[in-house]
């Protein structure tokens, strides 16, 4: 058989085999082993067959053995003859279309064609297959579509030379496509079809080719779901958009049509519409653009001016700036007389501020302006005086807050344009000629007045004032020094001096808008607001004063400023020097001390930089630790308290933290000295019998431990500081924040000096004898804390010795004396801890949570279930303290195991912590897998109404009166978490689960909408009408 | 649409001038007159915070002080209704006001009803949606408010062409009964009072 008999047969049943029949043919006519003529001839049979199907099918063989041949294998003139062969059956044949064509395809590829002959083909095409429409599939069209797409692409001089010299070539040409509605084809026809857009002399047939694609405006196409094609409704609309915005040509034809649409329904639409007229603004050229811009302006206002959608609103925006951006590269003319129109509608709208109207004017003016330098010129000029004239005869504080948010606008454009002061527009500094310069002072003037006249209870009105003043001062080149600084004392005068009203938000605007300017001008805010602040920070405190603090708190806040973060540091520890010294009270000092905090945490990264930080290590921290550990009078007064010495620790910690090694290990070597002339031996933790002065530079030495790196070497060996601490800790006369900072220092070091090898070997003595602390029979209340503290830091580093004590921690909860306090540490073994942490250098595995819970939680489980009713609170109490820290993702393994046990401890009396964290846990499970409570519905129902609901009993009115006759008293926060996770209940449950308790549940709450605090009583109300909205759904 | 409304170009009041409790609590309670920057300088859960001293804290210790229900608890239920015609709340378009709402006590000792009036402003005085305003409100109230509340919502005098017309329907008990049983208005209800918190 023949390869195109064989062809035949394939073509049918099996695509693939069919084409590598084609390329072994090719493979034959290379070597020469069949003539180009023979398989023509070959073919003679098949392609005059009374069947279409089969004379389409020989055309595809072709095309296929055409596609498979390398090229120079034919000749020039064998390459015409194809040619000519495949046109002739396009002449003469209606079958075979697309095969033909993939033909043309596959030897255009094998040798360029002359003009000629493109000619020809297109001609060919158009006078024997217009309009394409007439082949009824896809498939056929669209190898044509992609010839004349590739002789547009290769043959561009050809074709435009064609539609120069055929008269009514371009008439053809278009109508040749009309019709076609394959997303696929149109993909194609618009990439067509906007090369003579573009390039060609269309002049006469202009309306017609804008017919051709704007027919399809606007696209609704969807693609089917599992689309194979890839072709998505946005791809069609960005080409059909390119070629409505292809040439100024279309102008006459495209806004009005455009605009027309615009009155359409579909947001879709519009949208479609705005952005079509935004490109075609862009392309069209200035020229065009000023014949439409006042039309356009009358139109796309209305879709700013009563906005509905915001996006549409925004769209809109985009087209105005589009317009005066493309005016503003033309003549001056054309864009004046378009900004006449929008800056009189825009003054006539400020008229009646404050309104949805005069904010839309505002949002135009602002994204207008922003445009460029000329455009903000004459927007400032025509708008800006306006403003100035009707606030001064505005009668309510409502209209002239109105205008001001209009004059913000106005400036943040304008510093759009023209820069800020610490940094220029990329465009260049060209604050010379920037309009405002000459309208700065009103402006200032204005807002200066509005803010020091207006009543302190004008909050909104300030706002706005203090932030058109925030923005003049950033305005690059605008305001002179001197007009900055008062502005800076306008904003210290609120913070310092006024009083406090409302939310303090015009004190926070002040602050923040001194930090803000800071930014643009340091030198400035150093130089007007520094002696204002220090001058509100007395040296000594006195008659409770405690003024200084929101002064405290806004110089703080200024530290965040890069520029004179060093400086704020500066200020606030000279000021702290004089106050120690000159005896203020222990308050003042926390504030100091806290305020030190604040900025040194700011400037966190700058303490990064070594050379920065050891001078903050001399000139803060070895001050601080000799004066917090000196016999002064002067010094032990004021460092006499432990919350001071935590303070000063973390001060010393942020600084020392980031130290290199060899300056952390000399700050070591004073760990527990603090520097002092004294023997390590006679200073806590060694010596018990230190001062209680003395034991409080325990607090100290927390912090620095924390500080130092795991490599860091300790004052002593930590054979001996673990049991010295350990026995430390349990000396009867600490103070109970020593004790706690104790035995952090047993967590840390378990944590981080301690390597997993020598780990089991160290603890050996703690754990065991002799010290023996998991003896159950030596159990007490100091005891507990230090298997705490131990287990803290085993916990974090996940050490496997963890395997061996929680057995023993959880056989400890049964003990009948100790029990219950042994519970209560559950909560400490995974809460957060602010010493324990990456940042101080320790061991945290990042699956310490999902390990302890693993390793505790069954356990509890299976032990509730067989305890007594005695001990069964104990187990309660701990498994809420390990659920309170656990995150849900992790405890939603043993969800179905606890929910029955949640909802025990609900009934726990006197538990108010037990239950919140069963709340906290019932209300995860209800939003991330309500499956695992459906069944529970009415269990849950009716243990959180009691939960919530205050009730007072009468002994002979209610069942359950053999309780009490009080008033059943859960805290306010638990009846309004209650509260809240009952809300949830109708949301997350399914319907049917949850109708049958409305009633009841509606009913009952009307006792919590009575409740004696405000925020049970709104939780109240959102659930009440959660339960309310159920059978609503249900009428519908 | 938009061109069908009442009132197109409405007012609009911003929100940090609408009466809020927030503001008079918490001046009260940060004495030092700070803004409380510097108390998250040692987070809650530090290491002095011991489980075992006191166990049984979470107690607020304000628990005995009662808060009645006062005018301002009363326009927050209301003031966060939106308006049915514009995506604002009746707050924000002064619809609602506190100074027009008034908690009268029990007429007489034997009496635990108290009264709650509250007097709404329309917008503009031919506010054709007076009503359903008026019927929000009230529908609000007896969603929020114990039963030992008579709600009483009416046009505020001279703020309406009809106001008496319209103070009718909205006393009628049955009239507003038989309105709430409408499934259009509803519905618009329904998507009024979507908004309250």
């Amino acid at each position: 058989m023949s390869d195109i008999q064989l062809y035949l047969l394939e073509i049918e049943k099996n695509k693939k085999e069919a084409s590598a029949i084609a390329r072994q043919s090719a493979t034959k006519l290379q070597n020469n082993q069949l003539k180009l003529v023979g398989l023509i001839q070959g073919l003679g049979e098949y392609i005059n067959s009374e069947d279409g199907a089969i004379r389409a099918k020989t055309m595809l063989y072709l095309a296929e053995v055409l596609a498979a041949i390398p090229q120079k294998v034919f000749s020039l003139q064998q390459r015409n003859l194809l040619c000519d062969f495949i046109l002739s059956r396009i002449t003469d044949d209606t079958e075979g279309l697309g095969a033909c064509t993939k033909g043309l395809l596959a030897l255009e590829k094998l040798g360029k064609w002359d003009d000629e002959r493109v000619g020809n083909i297109m001609e060919t095409l158009l006078h024997n297959t217009h309009p394409l429409r007439q082949y009824k599939f896809q498939s056929e069209r669209y190898p044509v579509l992609q010839l004349i797409d590739h002789l547009m692409a290769k043959y561009r001089d050809a074709l435009r030379n064609l539609h120069d010299t055929t008269p009514d070539f371009m008439g053809r040409f278009i109508s040749y496509f009309d019709g076609e509605k394959d997303p696929r084809n149109l993909m194609v026809v618009f990439s067509i079809l906007r090369v003579p857009m573009t390039e060609w002399n269309i002049r006469g047939d202009a309306q017609e080719l804008f017919d051709a694609v704007f027919n399809y405006f606007p696209i609704t196409f969807r693609p089917p779901p599992d689309d194979p094609y890839g072709i998505t409704a946005q791809d069609l609309k960005d080409r059909l958009r390119n070629c409505i915005s292809s040439t100024p040509d279309f102008a006459p034809y495209a806004f009005p049509a455009l605009l027309d649409k615009l009155d359409s329904t579909s947001i879709n639409t519009k949208r479609d519409v705005l952005q079509t007229v935004t490109s075609c603004v862009t392309e069209y050229g200035s020229r065009t653009v000023s014949l439409y811009s006042v039309t356009l302006w009358d139109s796309l206002k209305y879709e700013i001016l009563n906005t509905t959608e915001e996006d549409l609103a925004q769209e809109a925006l985009s087209g105005l700036a589009a317009i005066a951006s493309s005016l503003s590269q033309g003549a001056t003319g054309p864009l004046n007389a378009y900004l006449r129109p929008v800056t009189k509608e825009c003054n006539e709208h400020l008229e009646d501020a404050p309104t949805k109207q005069s904010e839309a004017s505002g949002r135009i003016l602002r994204k207008v302006a922003a445009v460029s330098a000329e455009v903000d010129n004459i927007i400032i000029s025509s708008v800006l005086p306006n403003i100035f004239t009707l606030y001064q005869t505005a009668d309510t504080m409502a209209k002239r807050r109105g205008l001001l948010e209009v004059l913000i606008q106005l400036l943040q454009a304008n510093i759009e344009v023209y820069g800020e002061w610490r940094s220029v527009v990329s465009s260049g500094d060209q604050s010379a000629k920037n309009a405002l310069a000459q309208l700065g002072d009103q402006a200032l003037e204005i807002l200066t007045n509005g803010l020091s006249s207006a009543a302190v209870k004008e909050v909104s009105f300030r706002l706005v004032c203090v932030n058109g003043l925030i923005q003049l001062s950033r305005v690059r080149q605008l305001l002179s020094d001197s007009d900055i600084g008062k502005v800076i004392q306008l904003l210290h005068d609120i913070v310092i001096h006024e009083e406090s009203y409302g939310k303090d938000e015009i004190k926070e605007a002040a602050i923040n808008g001194l930090v803000e300017i800071a930014h643009q001008k340091p030198q400035v805010v150093v130089d007007y607001a520094f002696p204002a602040f220090m001058a509100q920070l007395p040296d000594i405190d006195v008659a409770q004063s405690t003024a200084y603090i929101p002064v405290l708190e806004a110089f703080a806040k200024l530290g965040g400023e890069e520029k004179i973060f060093d400086r704020v540091i500066l200020r606030l520890k000279n000021k702290l020097n004089s106050a120690v010294q000159q005896g203020a009270t222990s308050k003042y000092i926390v504030a100091l001390l806290s305020a030190m905090i604040y900025a040194l945490n700011q400037g966190a990264s700058r303490l990064k930089q070594e050379s920065e930080s050891s001078s903050y290590y001399n000139d803060i921290v070895l001050p601080l630790l000799s004066q917090a550990s000196s016999s002064e009078v002067t010094y032990r007064q004021a460092f006499n308290d432990e919350t001071t010495l935590d303070l000063v620790g973390r001060i010393c910690n942020i600084i020392v933290r980031p130290q290199p090694l060899e300056v952390q290990n000399k700050v070591s070597a004073g760990l527990y000295t603090l520097f002092r002339r004294v023997s390590q031996t006679e200073v806590p933790p060694f010596s018990t019998k230190a001062s209680a002065e003395d034991q409080k530079t325990m607090v100290v030495s927390t912090h620095l431990l924390a500080a130092f790196r795991k490599e860091a070497m300790l004052p002593c060996e930590v054979q001996v500081l673990l049991p010295s601490l350990v026995n430390f800790s349990q000396t009867p006369s600490l103070s109970n924040i020593v004790r706690a900072a104790s035995l952090r220092q047993i967590s840390l070091v378990v944590n981080k000096y301690i390597p997993t090898p020598s780990l089991k070997h160290l603890l050996q003595p703690v754990l065991q004898s002799p010290i023996d602390l998991l003896n159950s029979e030596l159990l007490d209340p100091s005891r507990i804390r230090i298997i705490f503290a131990l287990l803290k830091g085993l916990v974090l580093r996940n050490s496997t010795l963890l395997n061996t004590v929680y057995p023993c921690l959880l056989s400890f909860l049964s003990n009948p004396t100790y029990g219950k306090t042994v519970a209560y540490g559950f909560t400490t073994l995974l809460q957060p801890d602010d010493l324990l942490t990456k940042a101080n250098h320790c061991q945290i595995s990042g699956l310490h949570k999902q390990k302890s819970f693993a390793l505790l939680v069954p356990d509890i489980t299976s032990s509730i279930r067989e305890s007594s009713t005695e001990i069964r609170p104990n187990y309660l109490i701990a498994l809420s303290g390990i659920l309170r820290w656990t995150p849900f993702e992790i405890a939603v393994q043993e969800v179905g195991q606890m929910v029955p046990l949640l909802l025990q401890s609900l009934d726990l009396k006197d538990e108010d912590i037990v239950k919140e964290a069963a709340i906290g846990t019932l209300t995860s499970i209800l939003r991330e897998c309500p499956k695992e409570i459906e069944t529970h519905a009415g269990s849950l129902v009716s243990r959180l109404l009691n939960n919530a609901i205050v009730t007072h009993t009468h002994p002979s009115s209610t069942p359950c009166s053999s309780q009490s006759h009080s008033i059943s008293a859960t805290p306010a926060k638990l009846r309004a978490e209650a509260l809240k996770c009952l809300a949830l209940v109708p949301e997350m449950l399914r319907q049917e689960t949850v109708l049958p308790y409305r009633r009841q549940v509606v009913k009952r709450l009307t006792g919590a909408l009575d409740d004696r605090k405000r925020r049970v009583r709104s939780e109240a109300v959102r659930c009440r009408s959660g339960w309310l909205g159920l059978d609503e759904e249900d009428d519908e | 649409m938009a061109d069908n409304k009442d009132n197109a170009n409405p007012t609009i009041l911003n929100a940090s001038d609408l009466p809020s409790r927030r503001r008079d609590s918490i001046a009260k309670k940060r004495e030092d007159g700070g803004t409380g920057l510097f108390d998250g300088l040692v987070p809650s859960y530090n290491y002095l915070s011991d489980p075992f001293e006191y166990p049984l804290s979470s107690s607020d210790s304000d628990e005995d002080s009662a808060e009645d229900i006062d005018e301002q608890e009363i326009y927050d239920l209301i003031s966060s209704i939106s308006d049915p015609e514009h995506p604002l709340s009746l707050g924000s378009l002064a619809v609602v006001n506190l100074p027009d709402i008034h908690i009268l006590p029990p007429t007489s000792p034997h009496s635990s009803i108290s009264t709650v009036v509250v007097e709404i402003t329309p917008t503009i005085t031919h506010c054709s949606l007076a009503t359903v305003i008026g019927l929000g409100v009230r529908a609000r109230l007896e969603q929020a408010l114990p039963p030992r509340f008579r709600v009483d919502v009416r046009i505020k005098k001279g703020t309406h062409s009809t106001d008496e017309a319209v103070n009718k329907q909205l006393g009628d008990k049955e009239r507003v009964a038989a309105a709430l049983e409408n499934g259009t208005l509803m519905n618009v209800l329904r998507k009024m009072l979507s908004t309250c918190e």
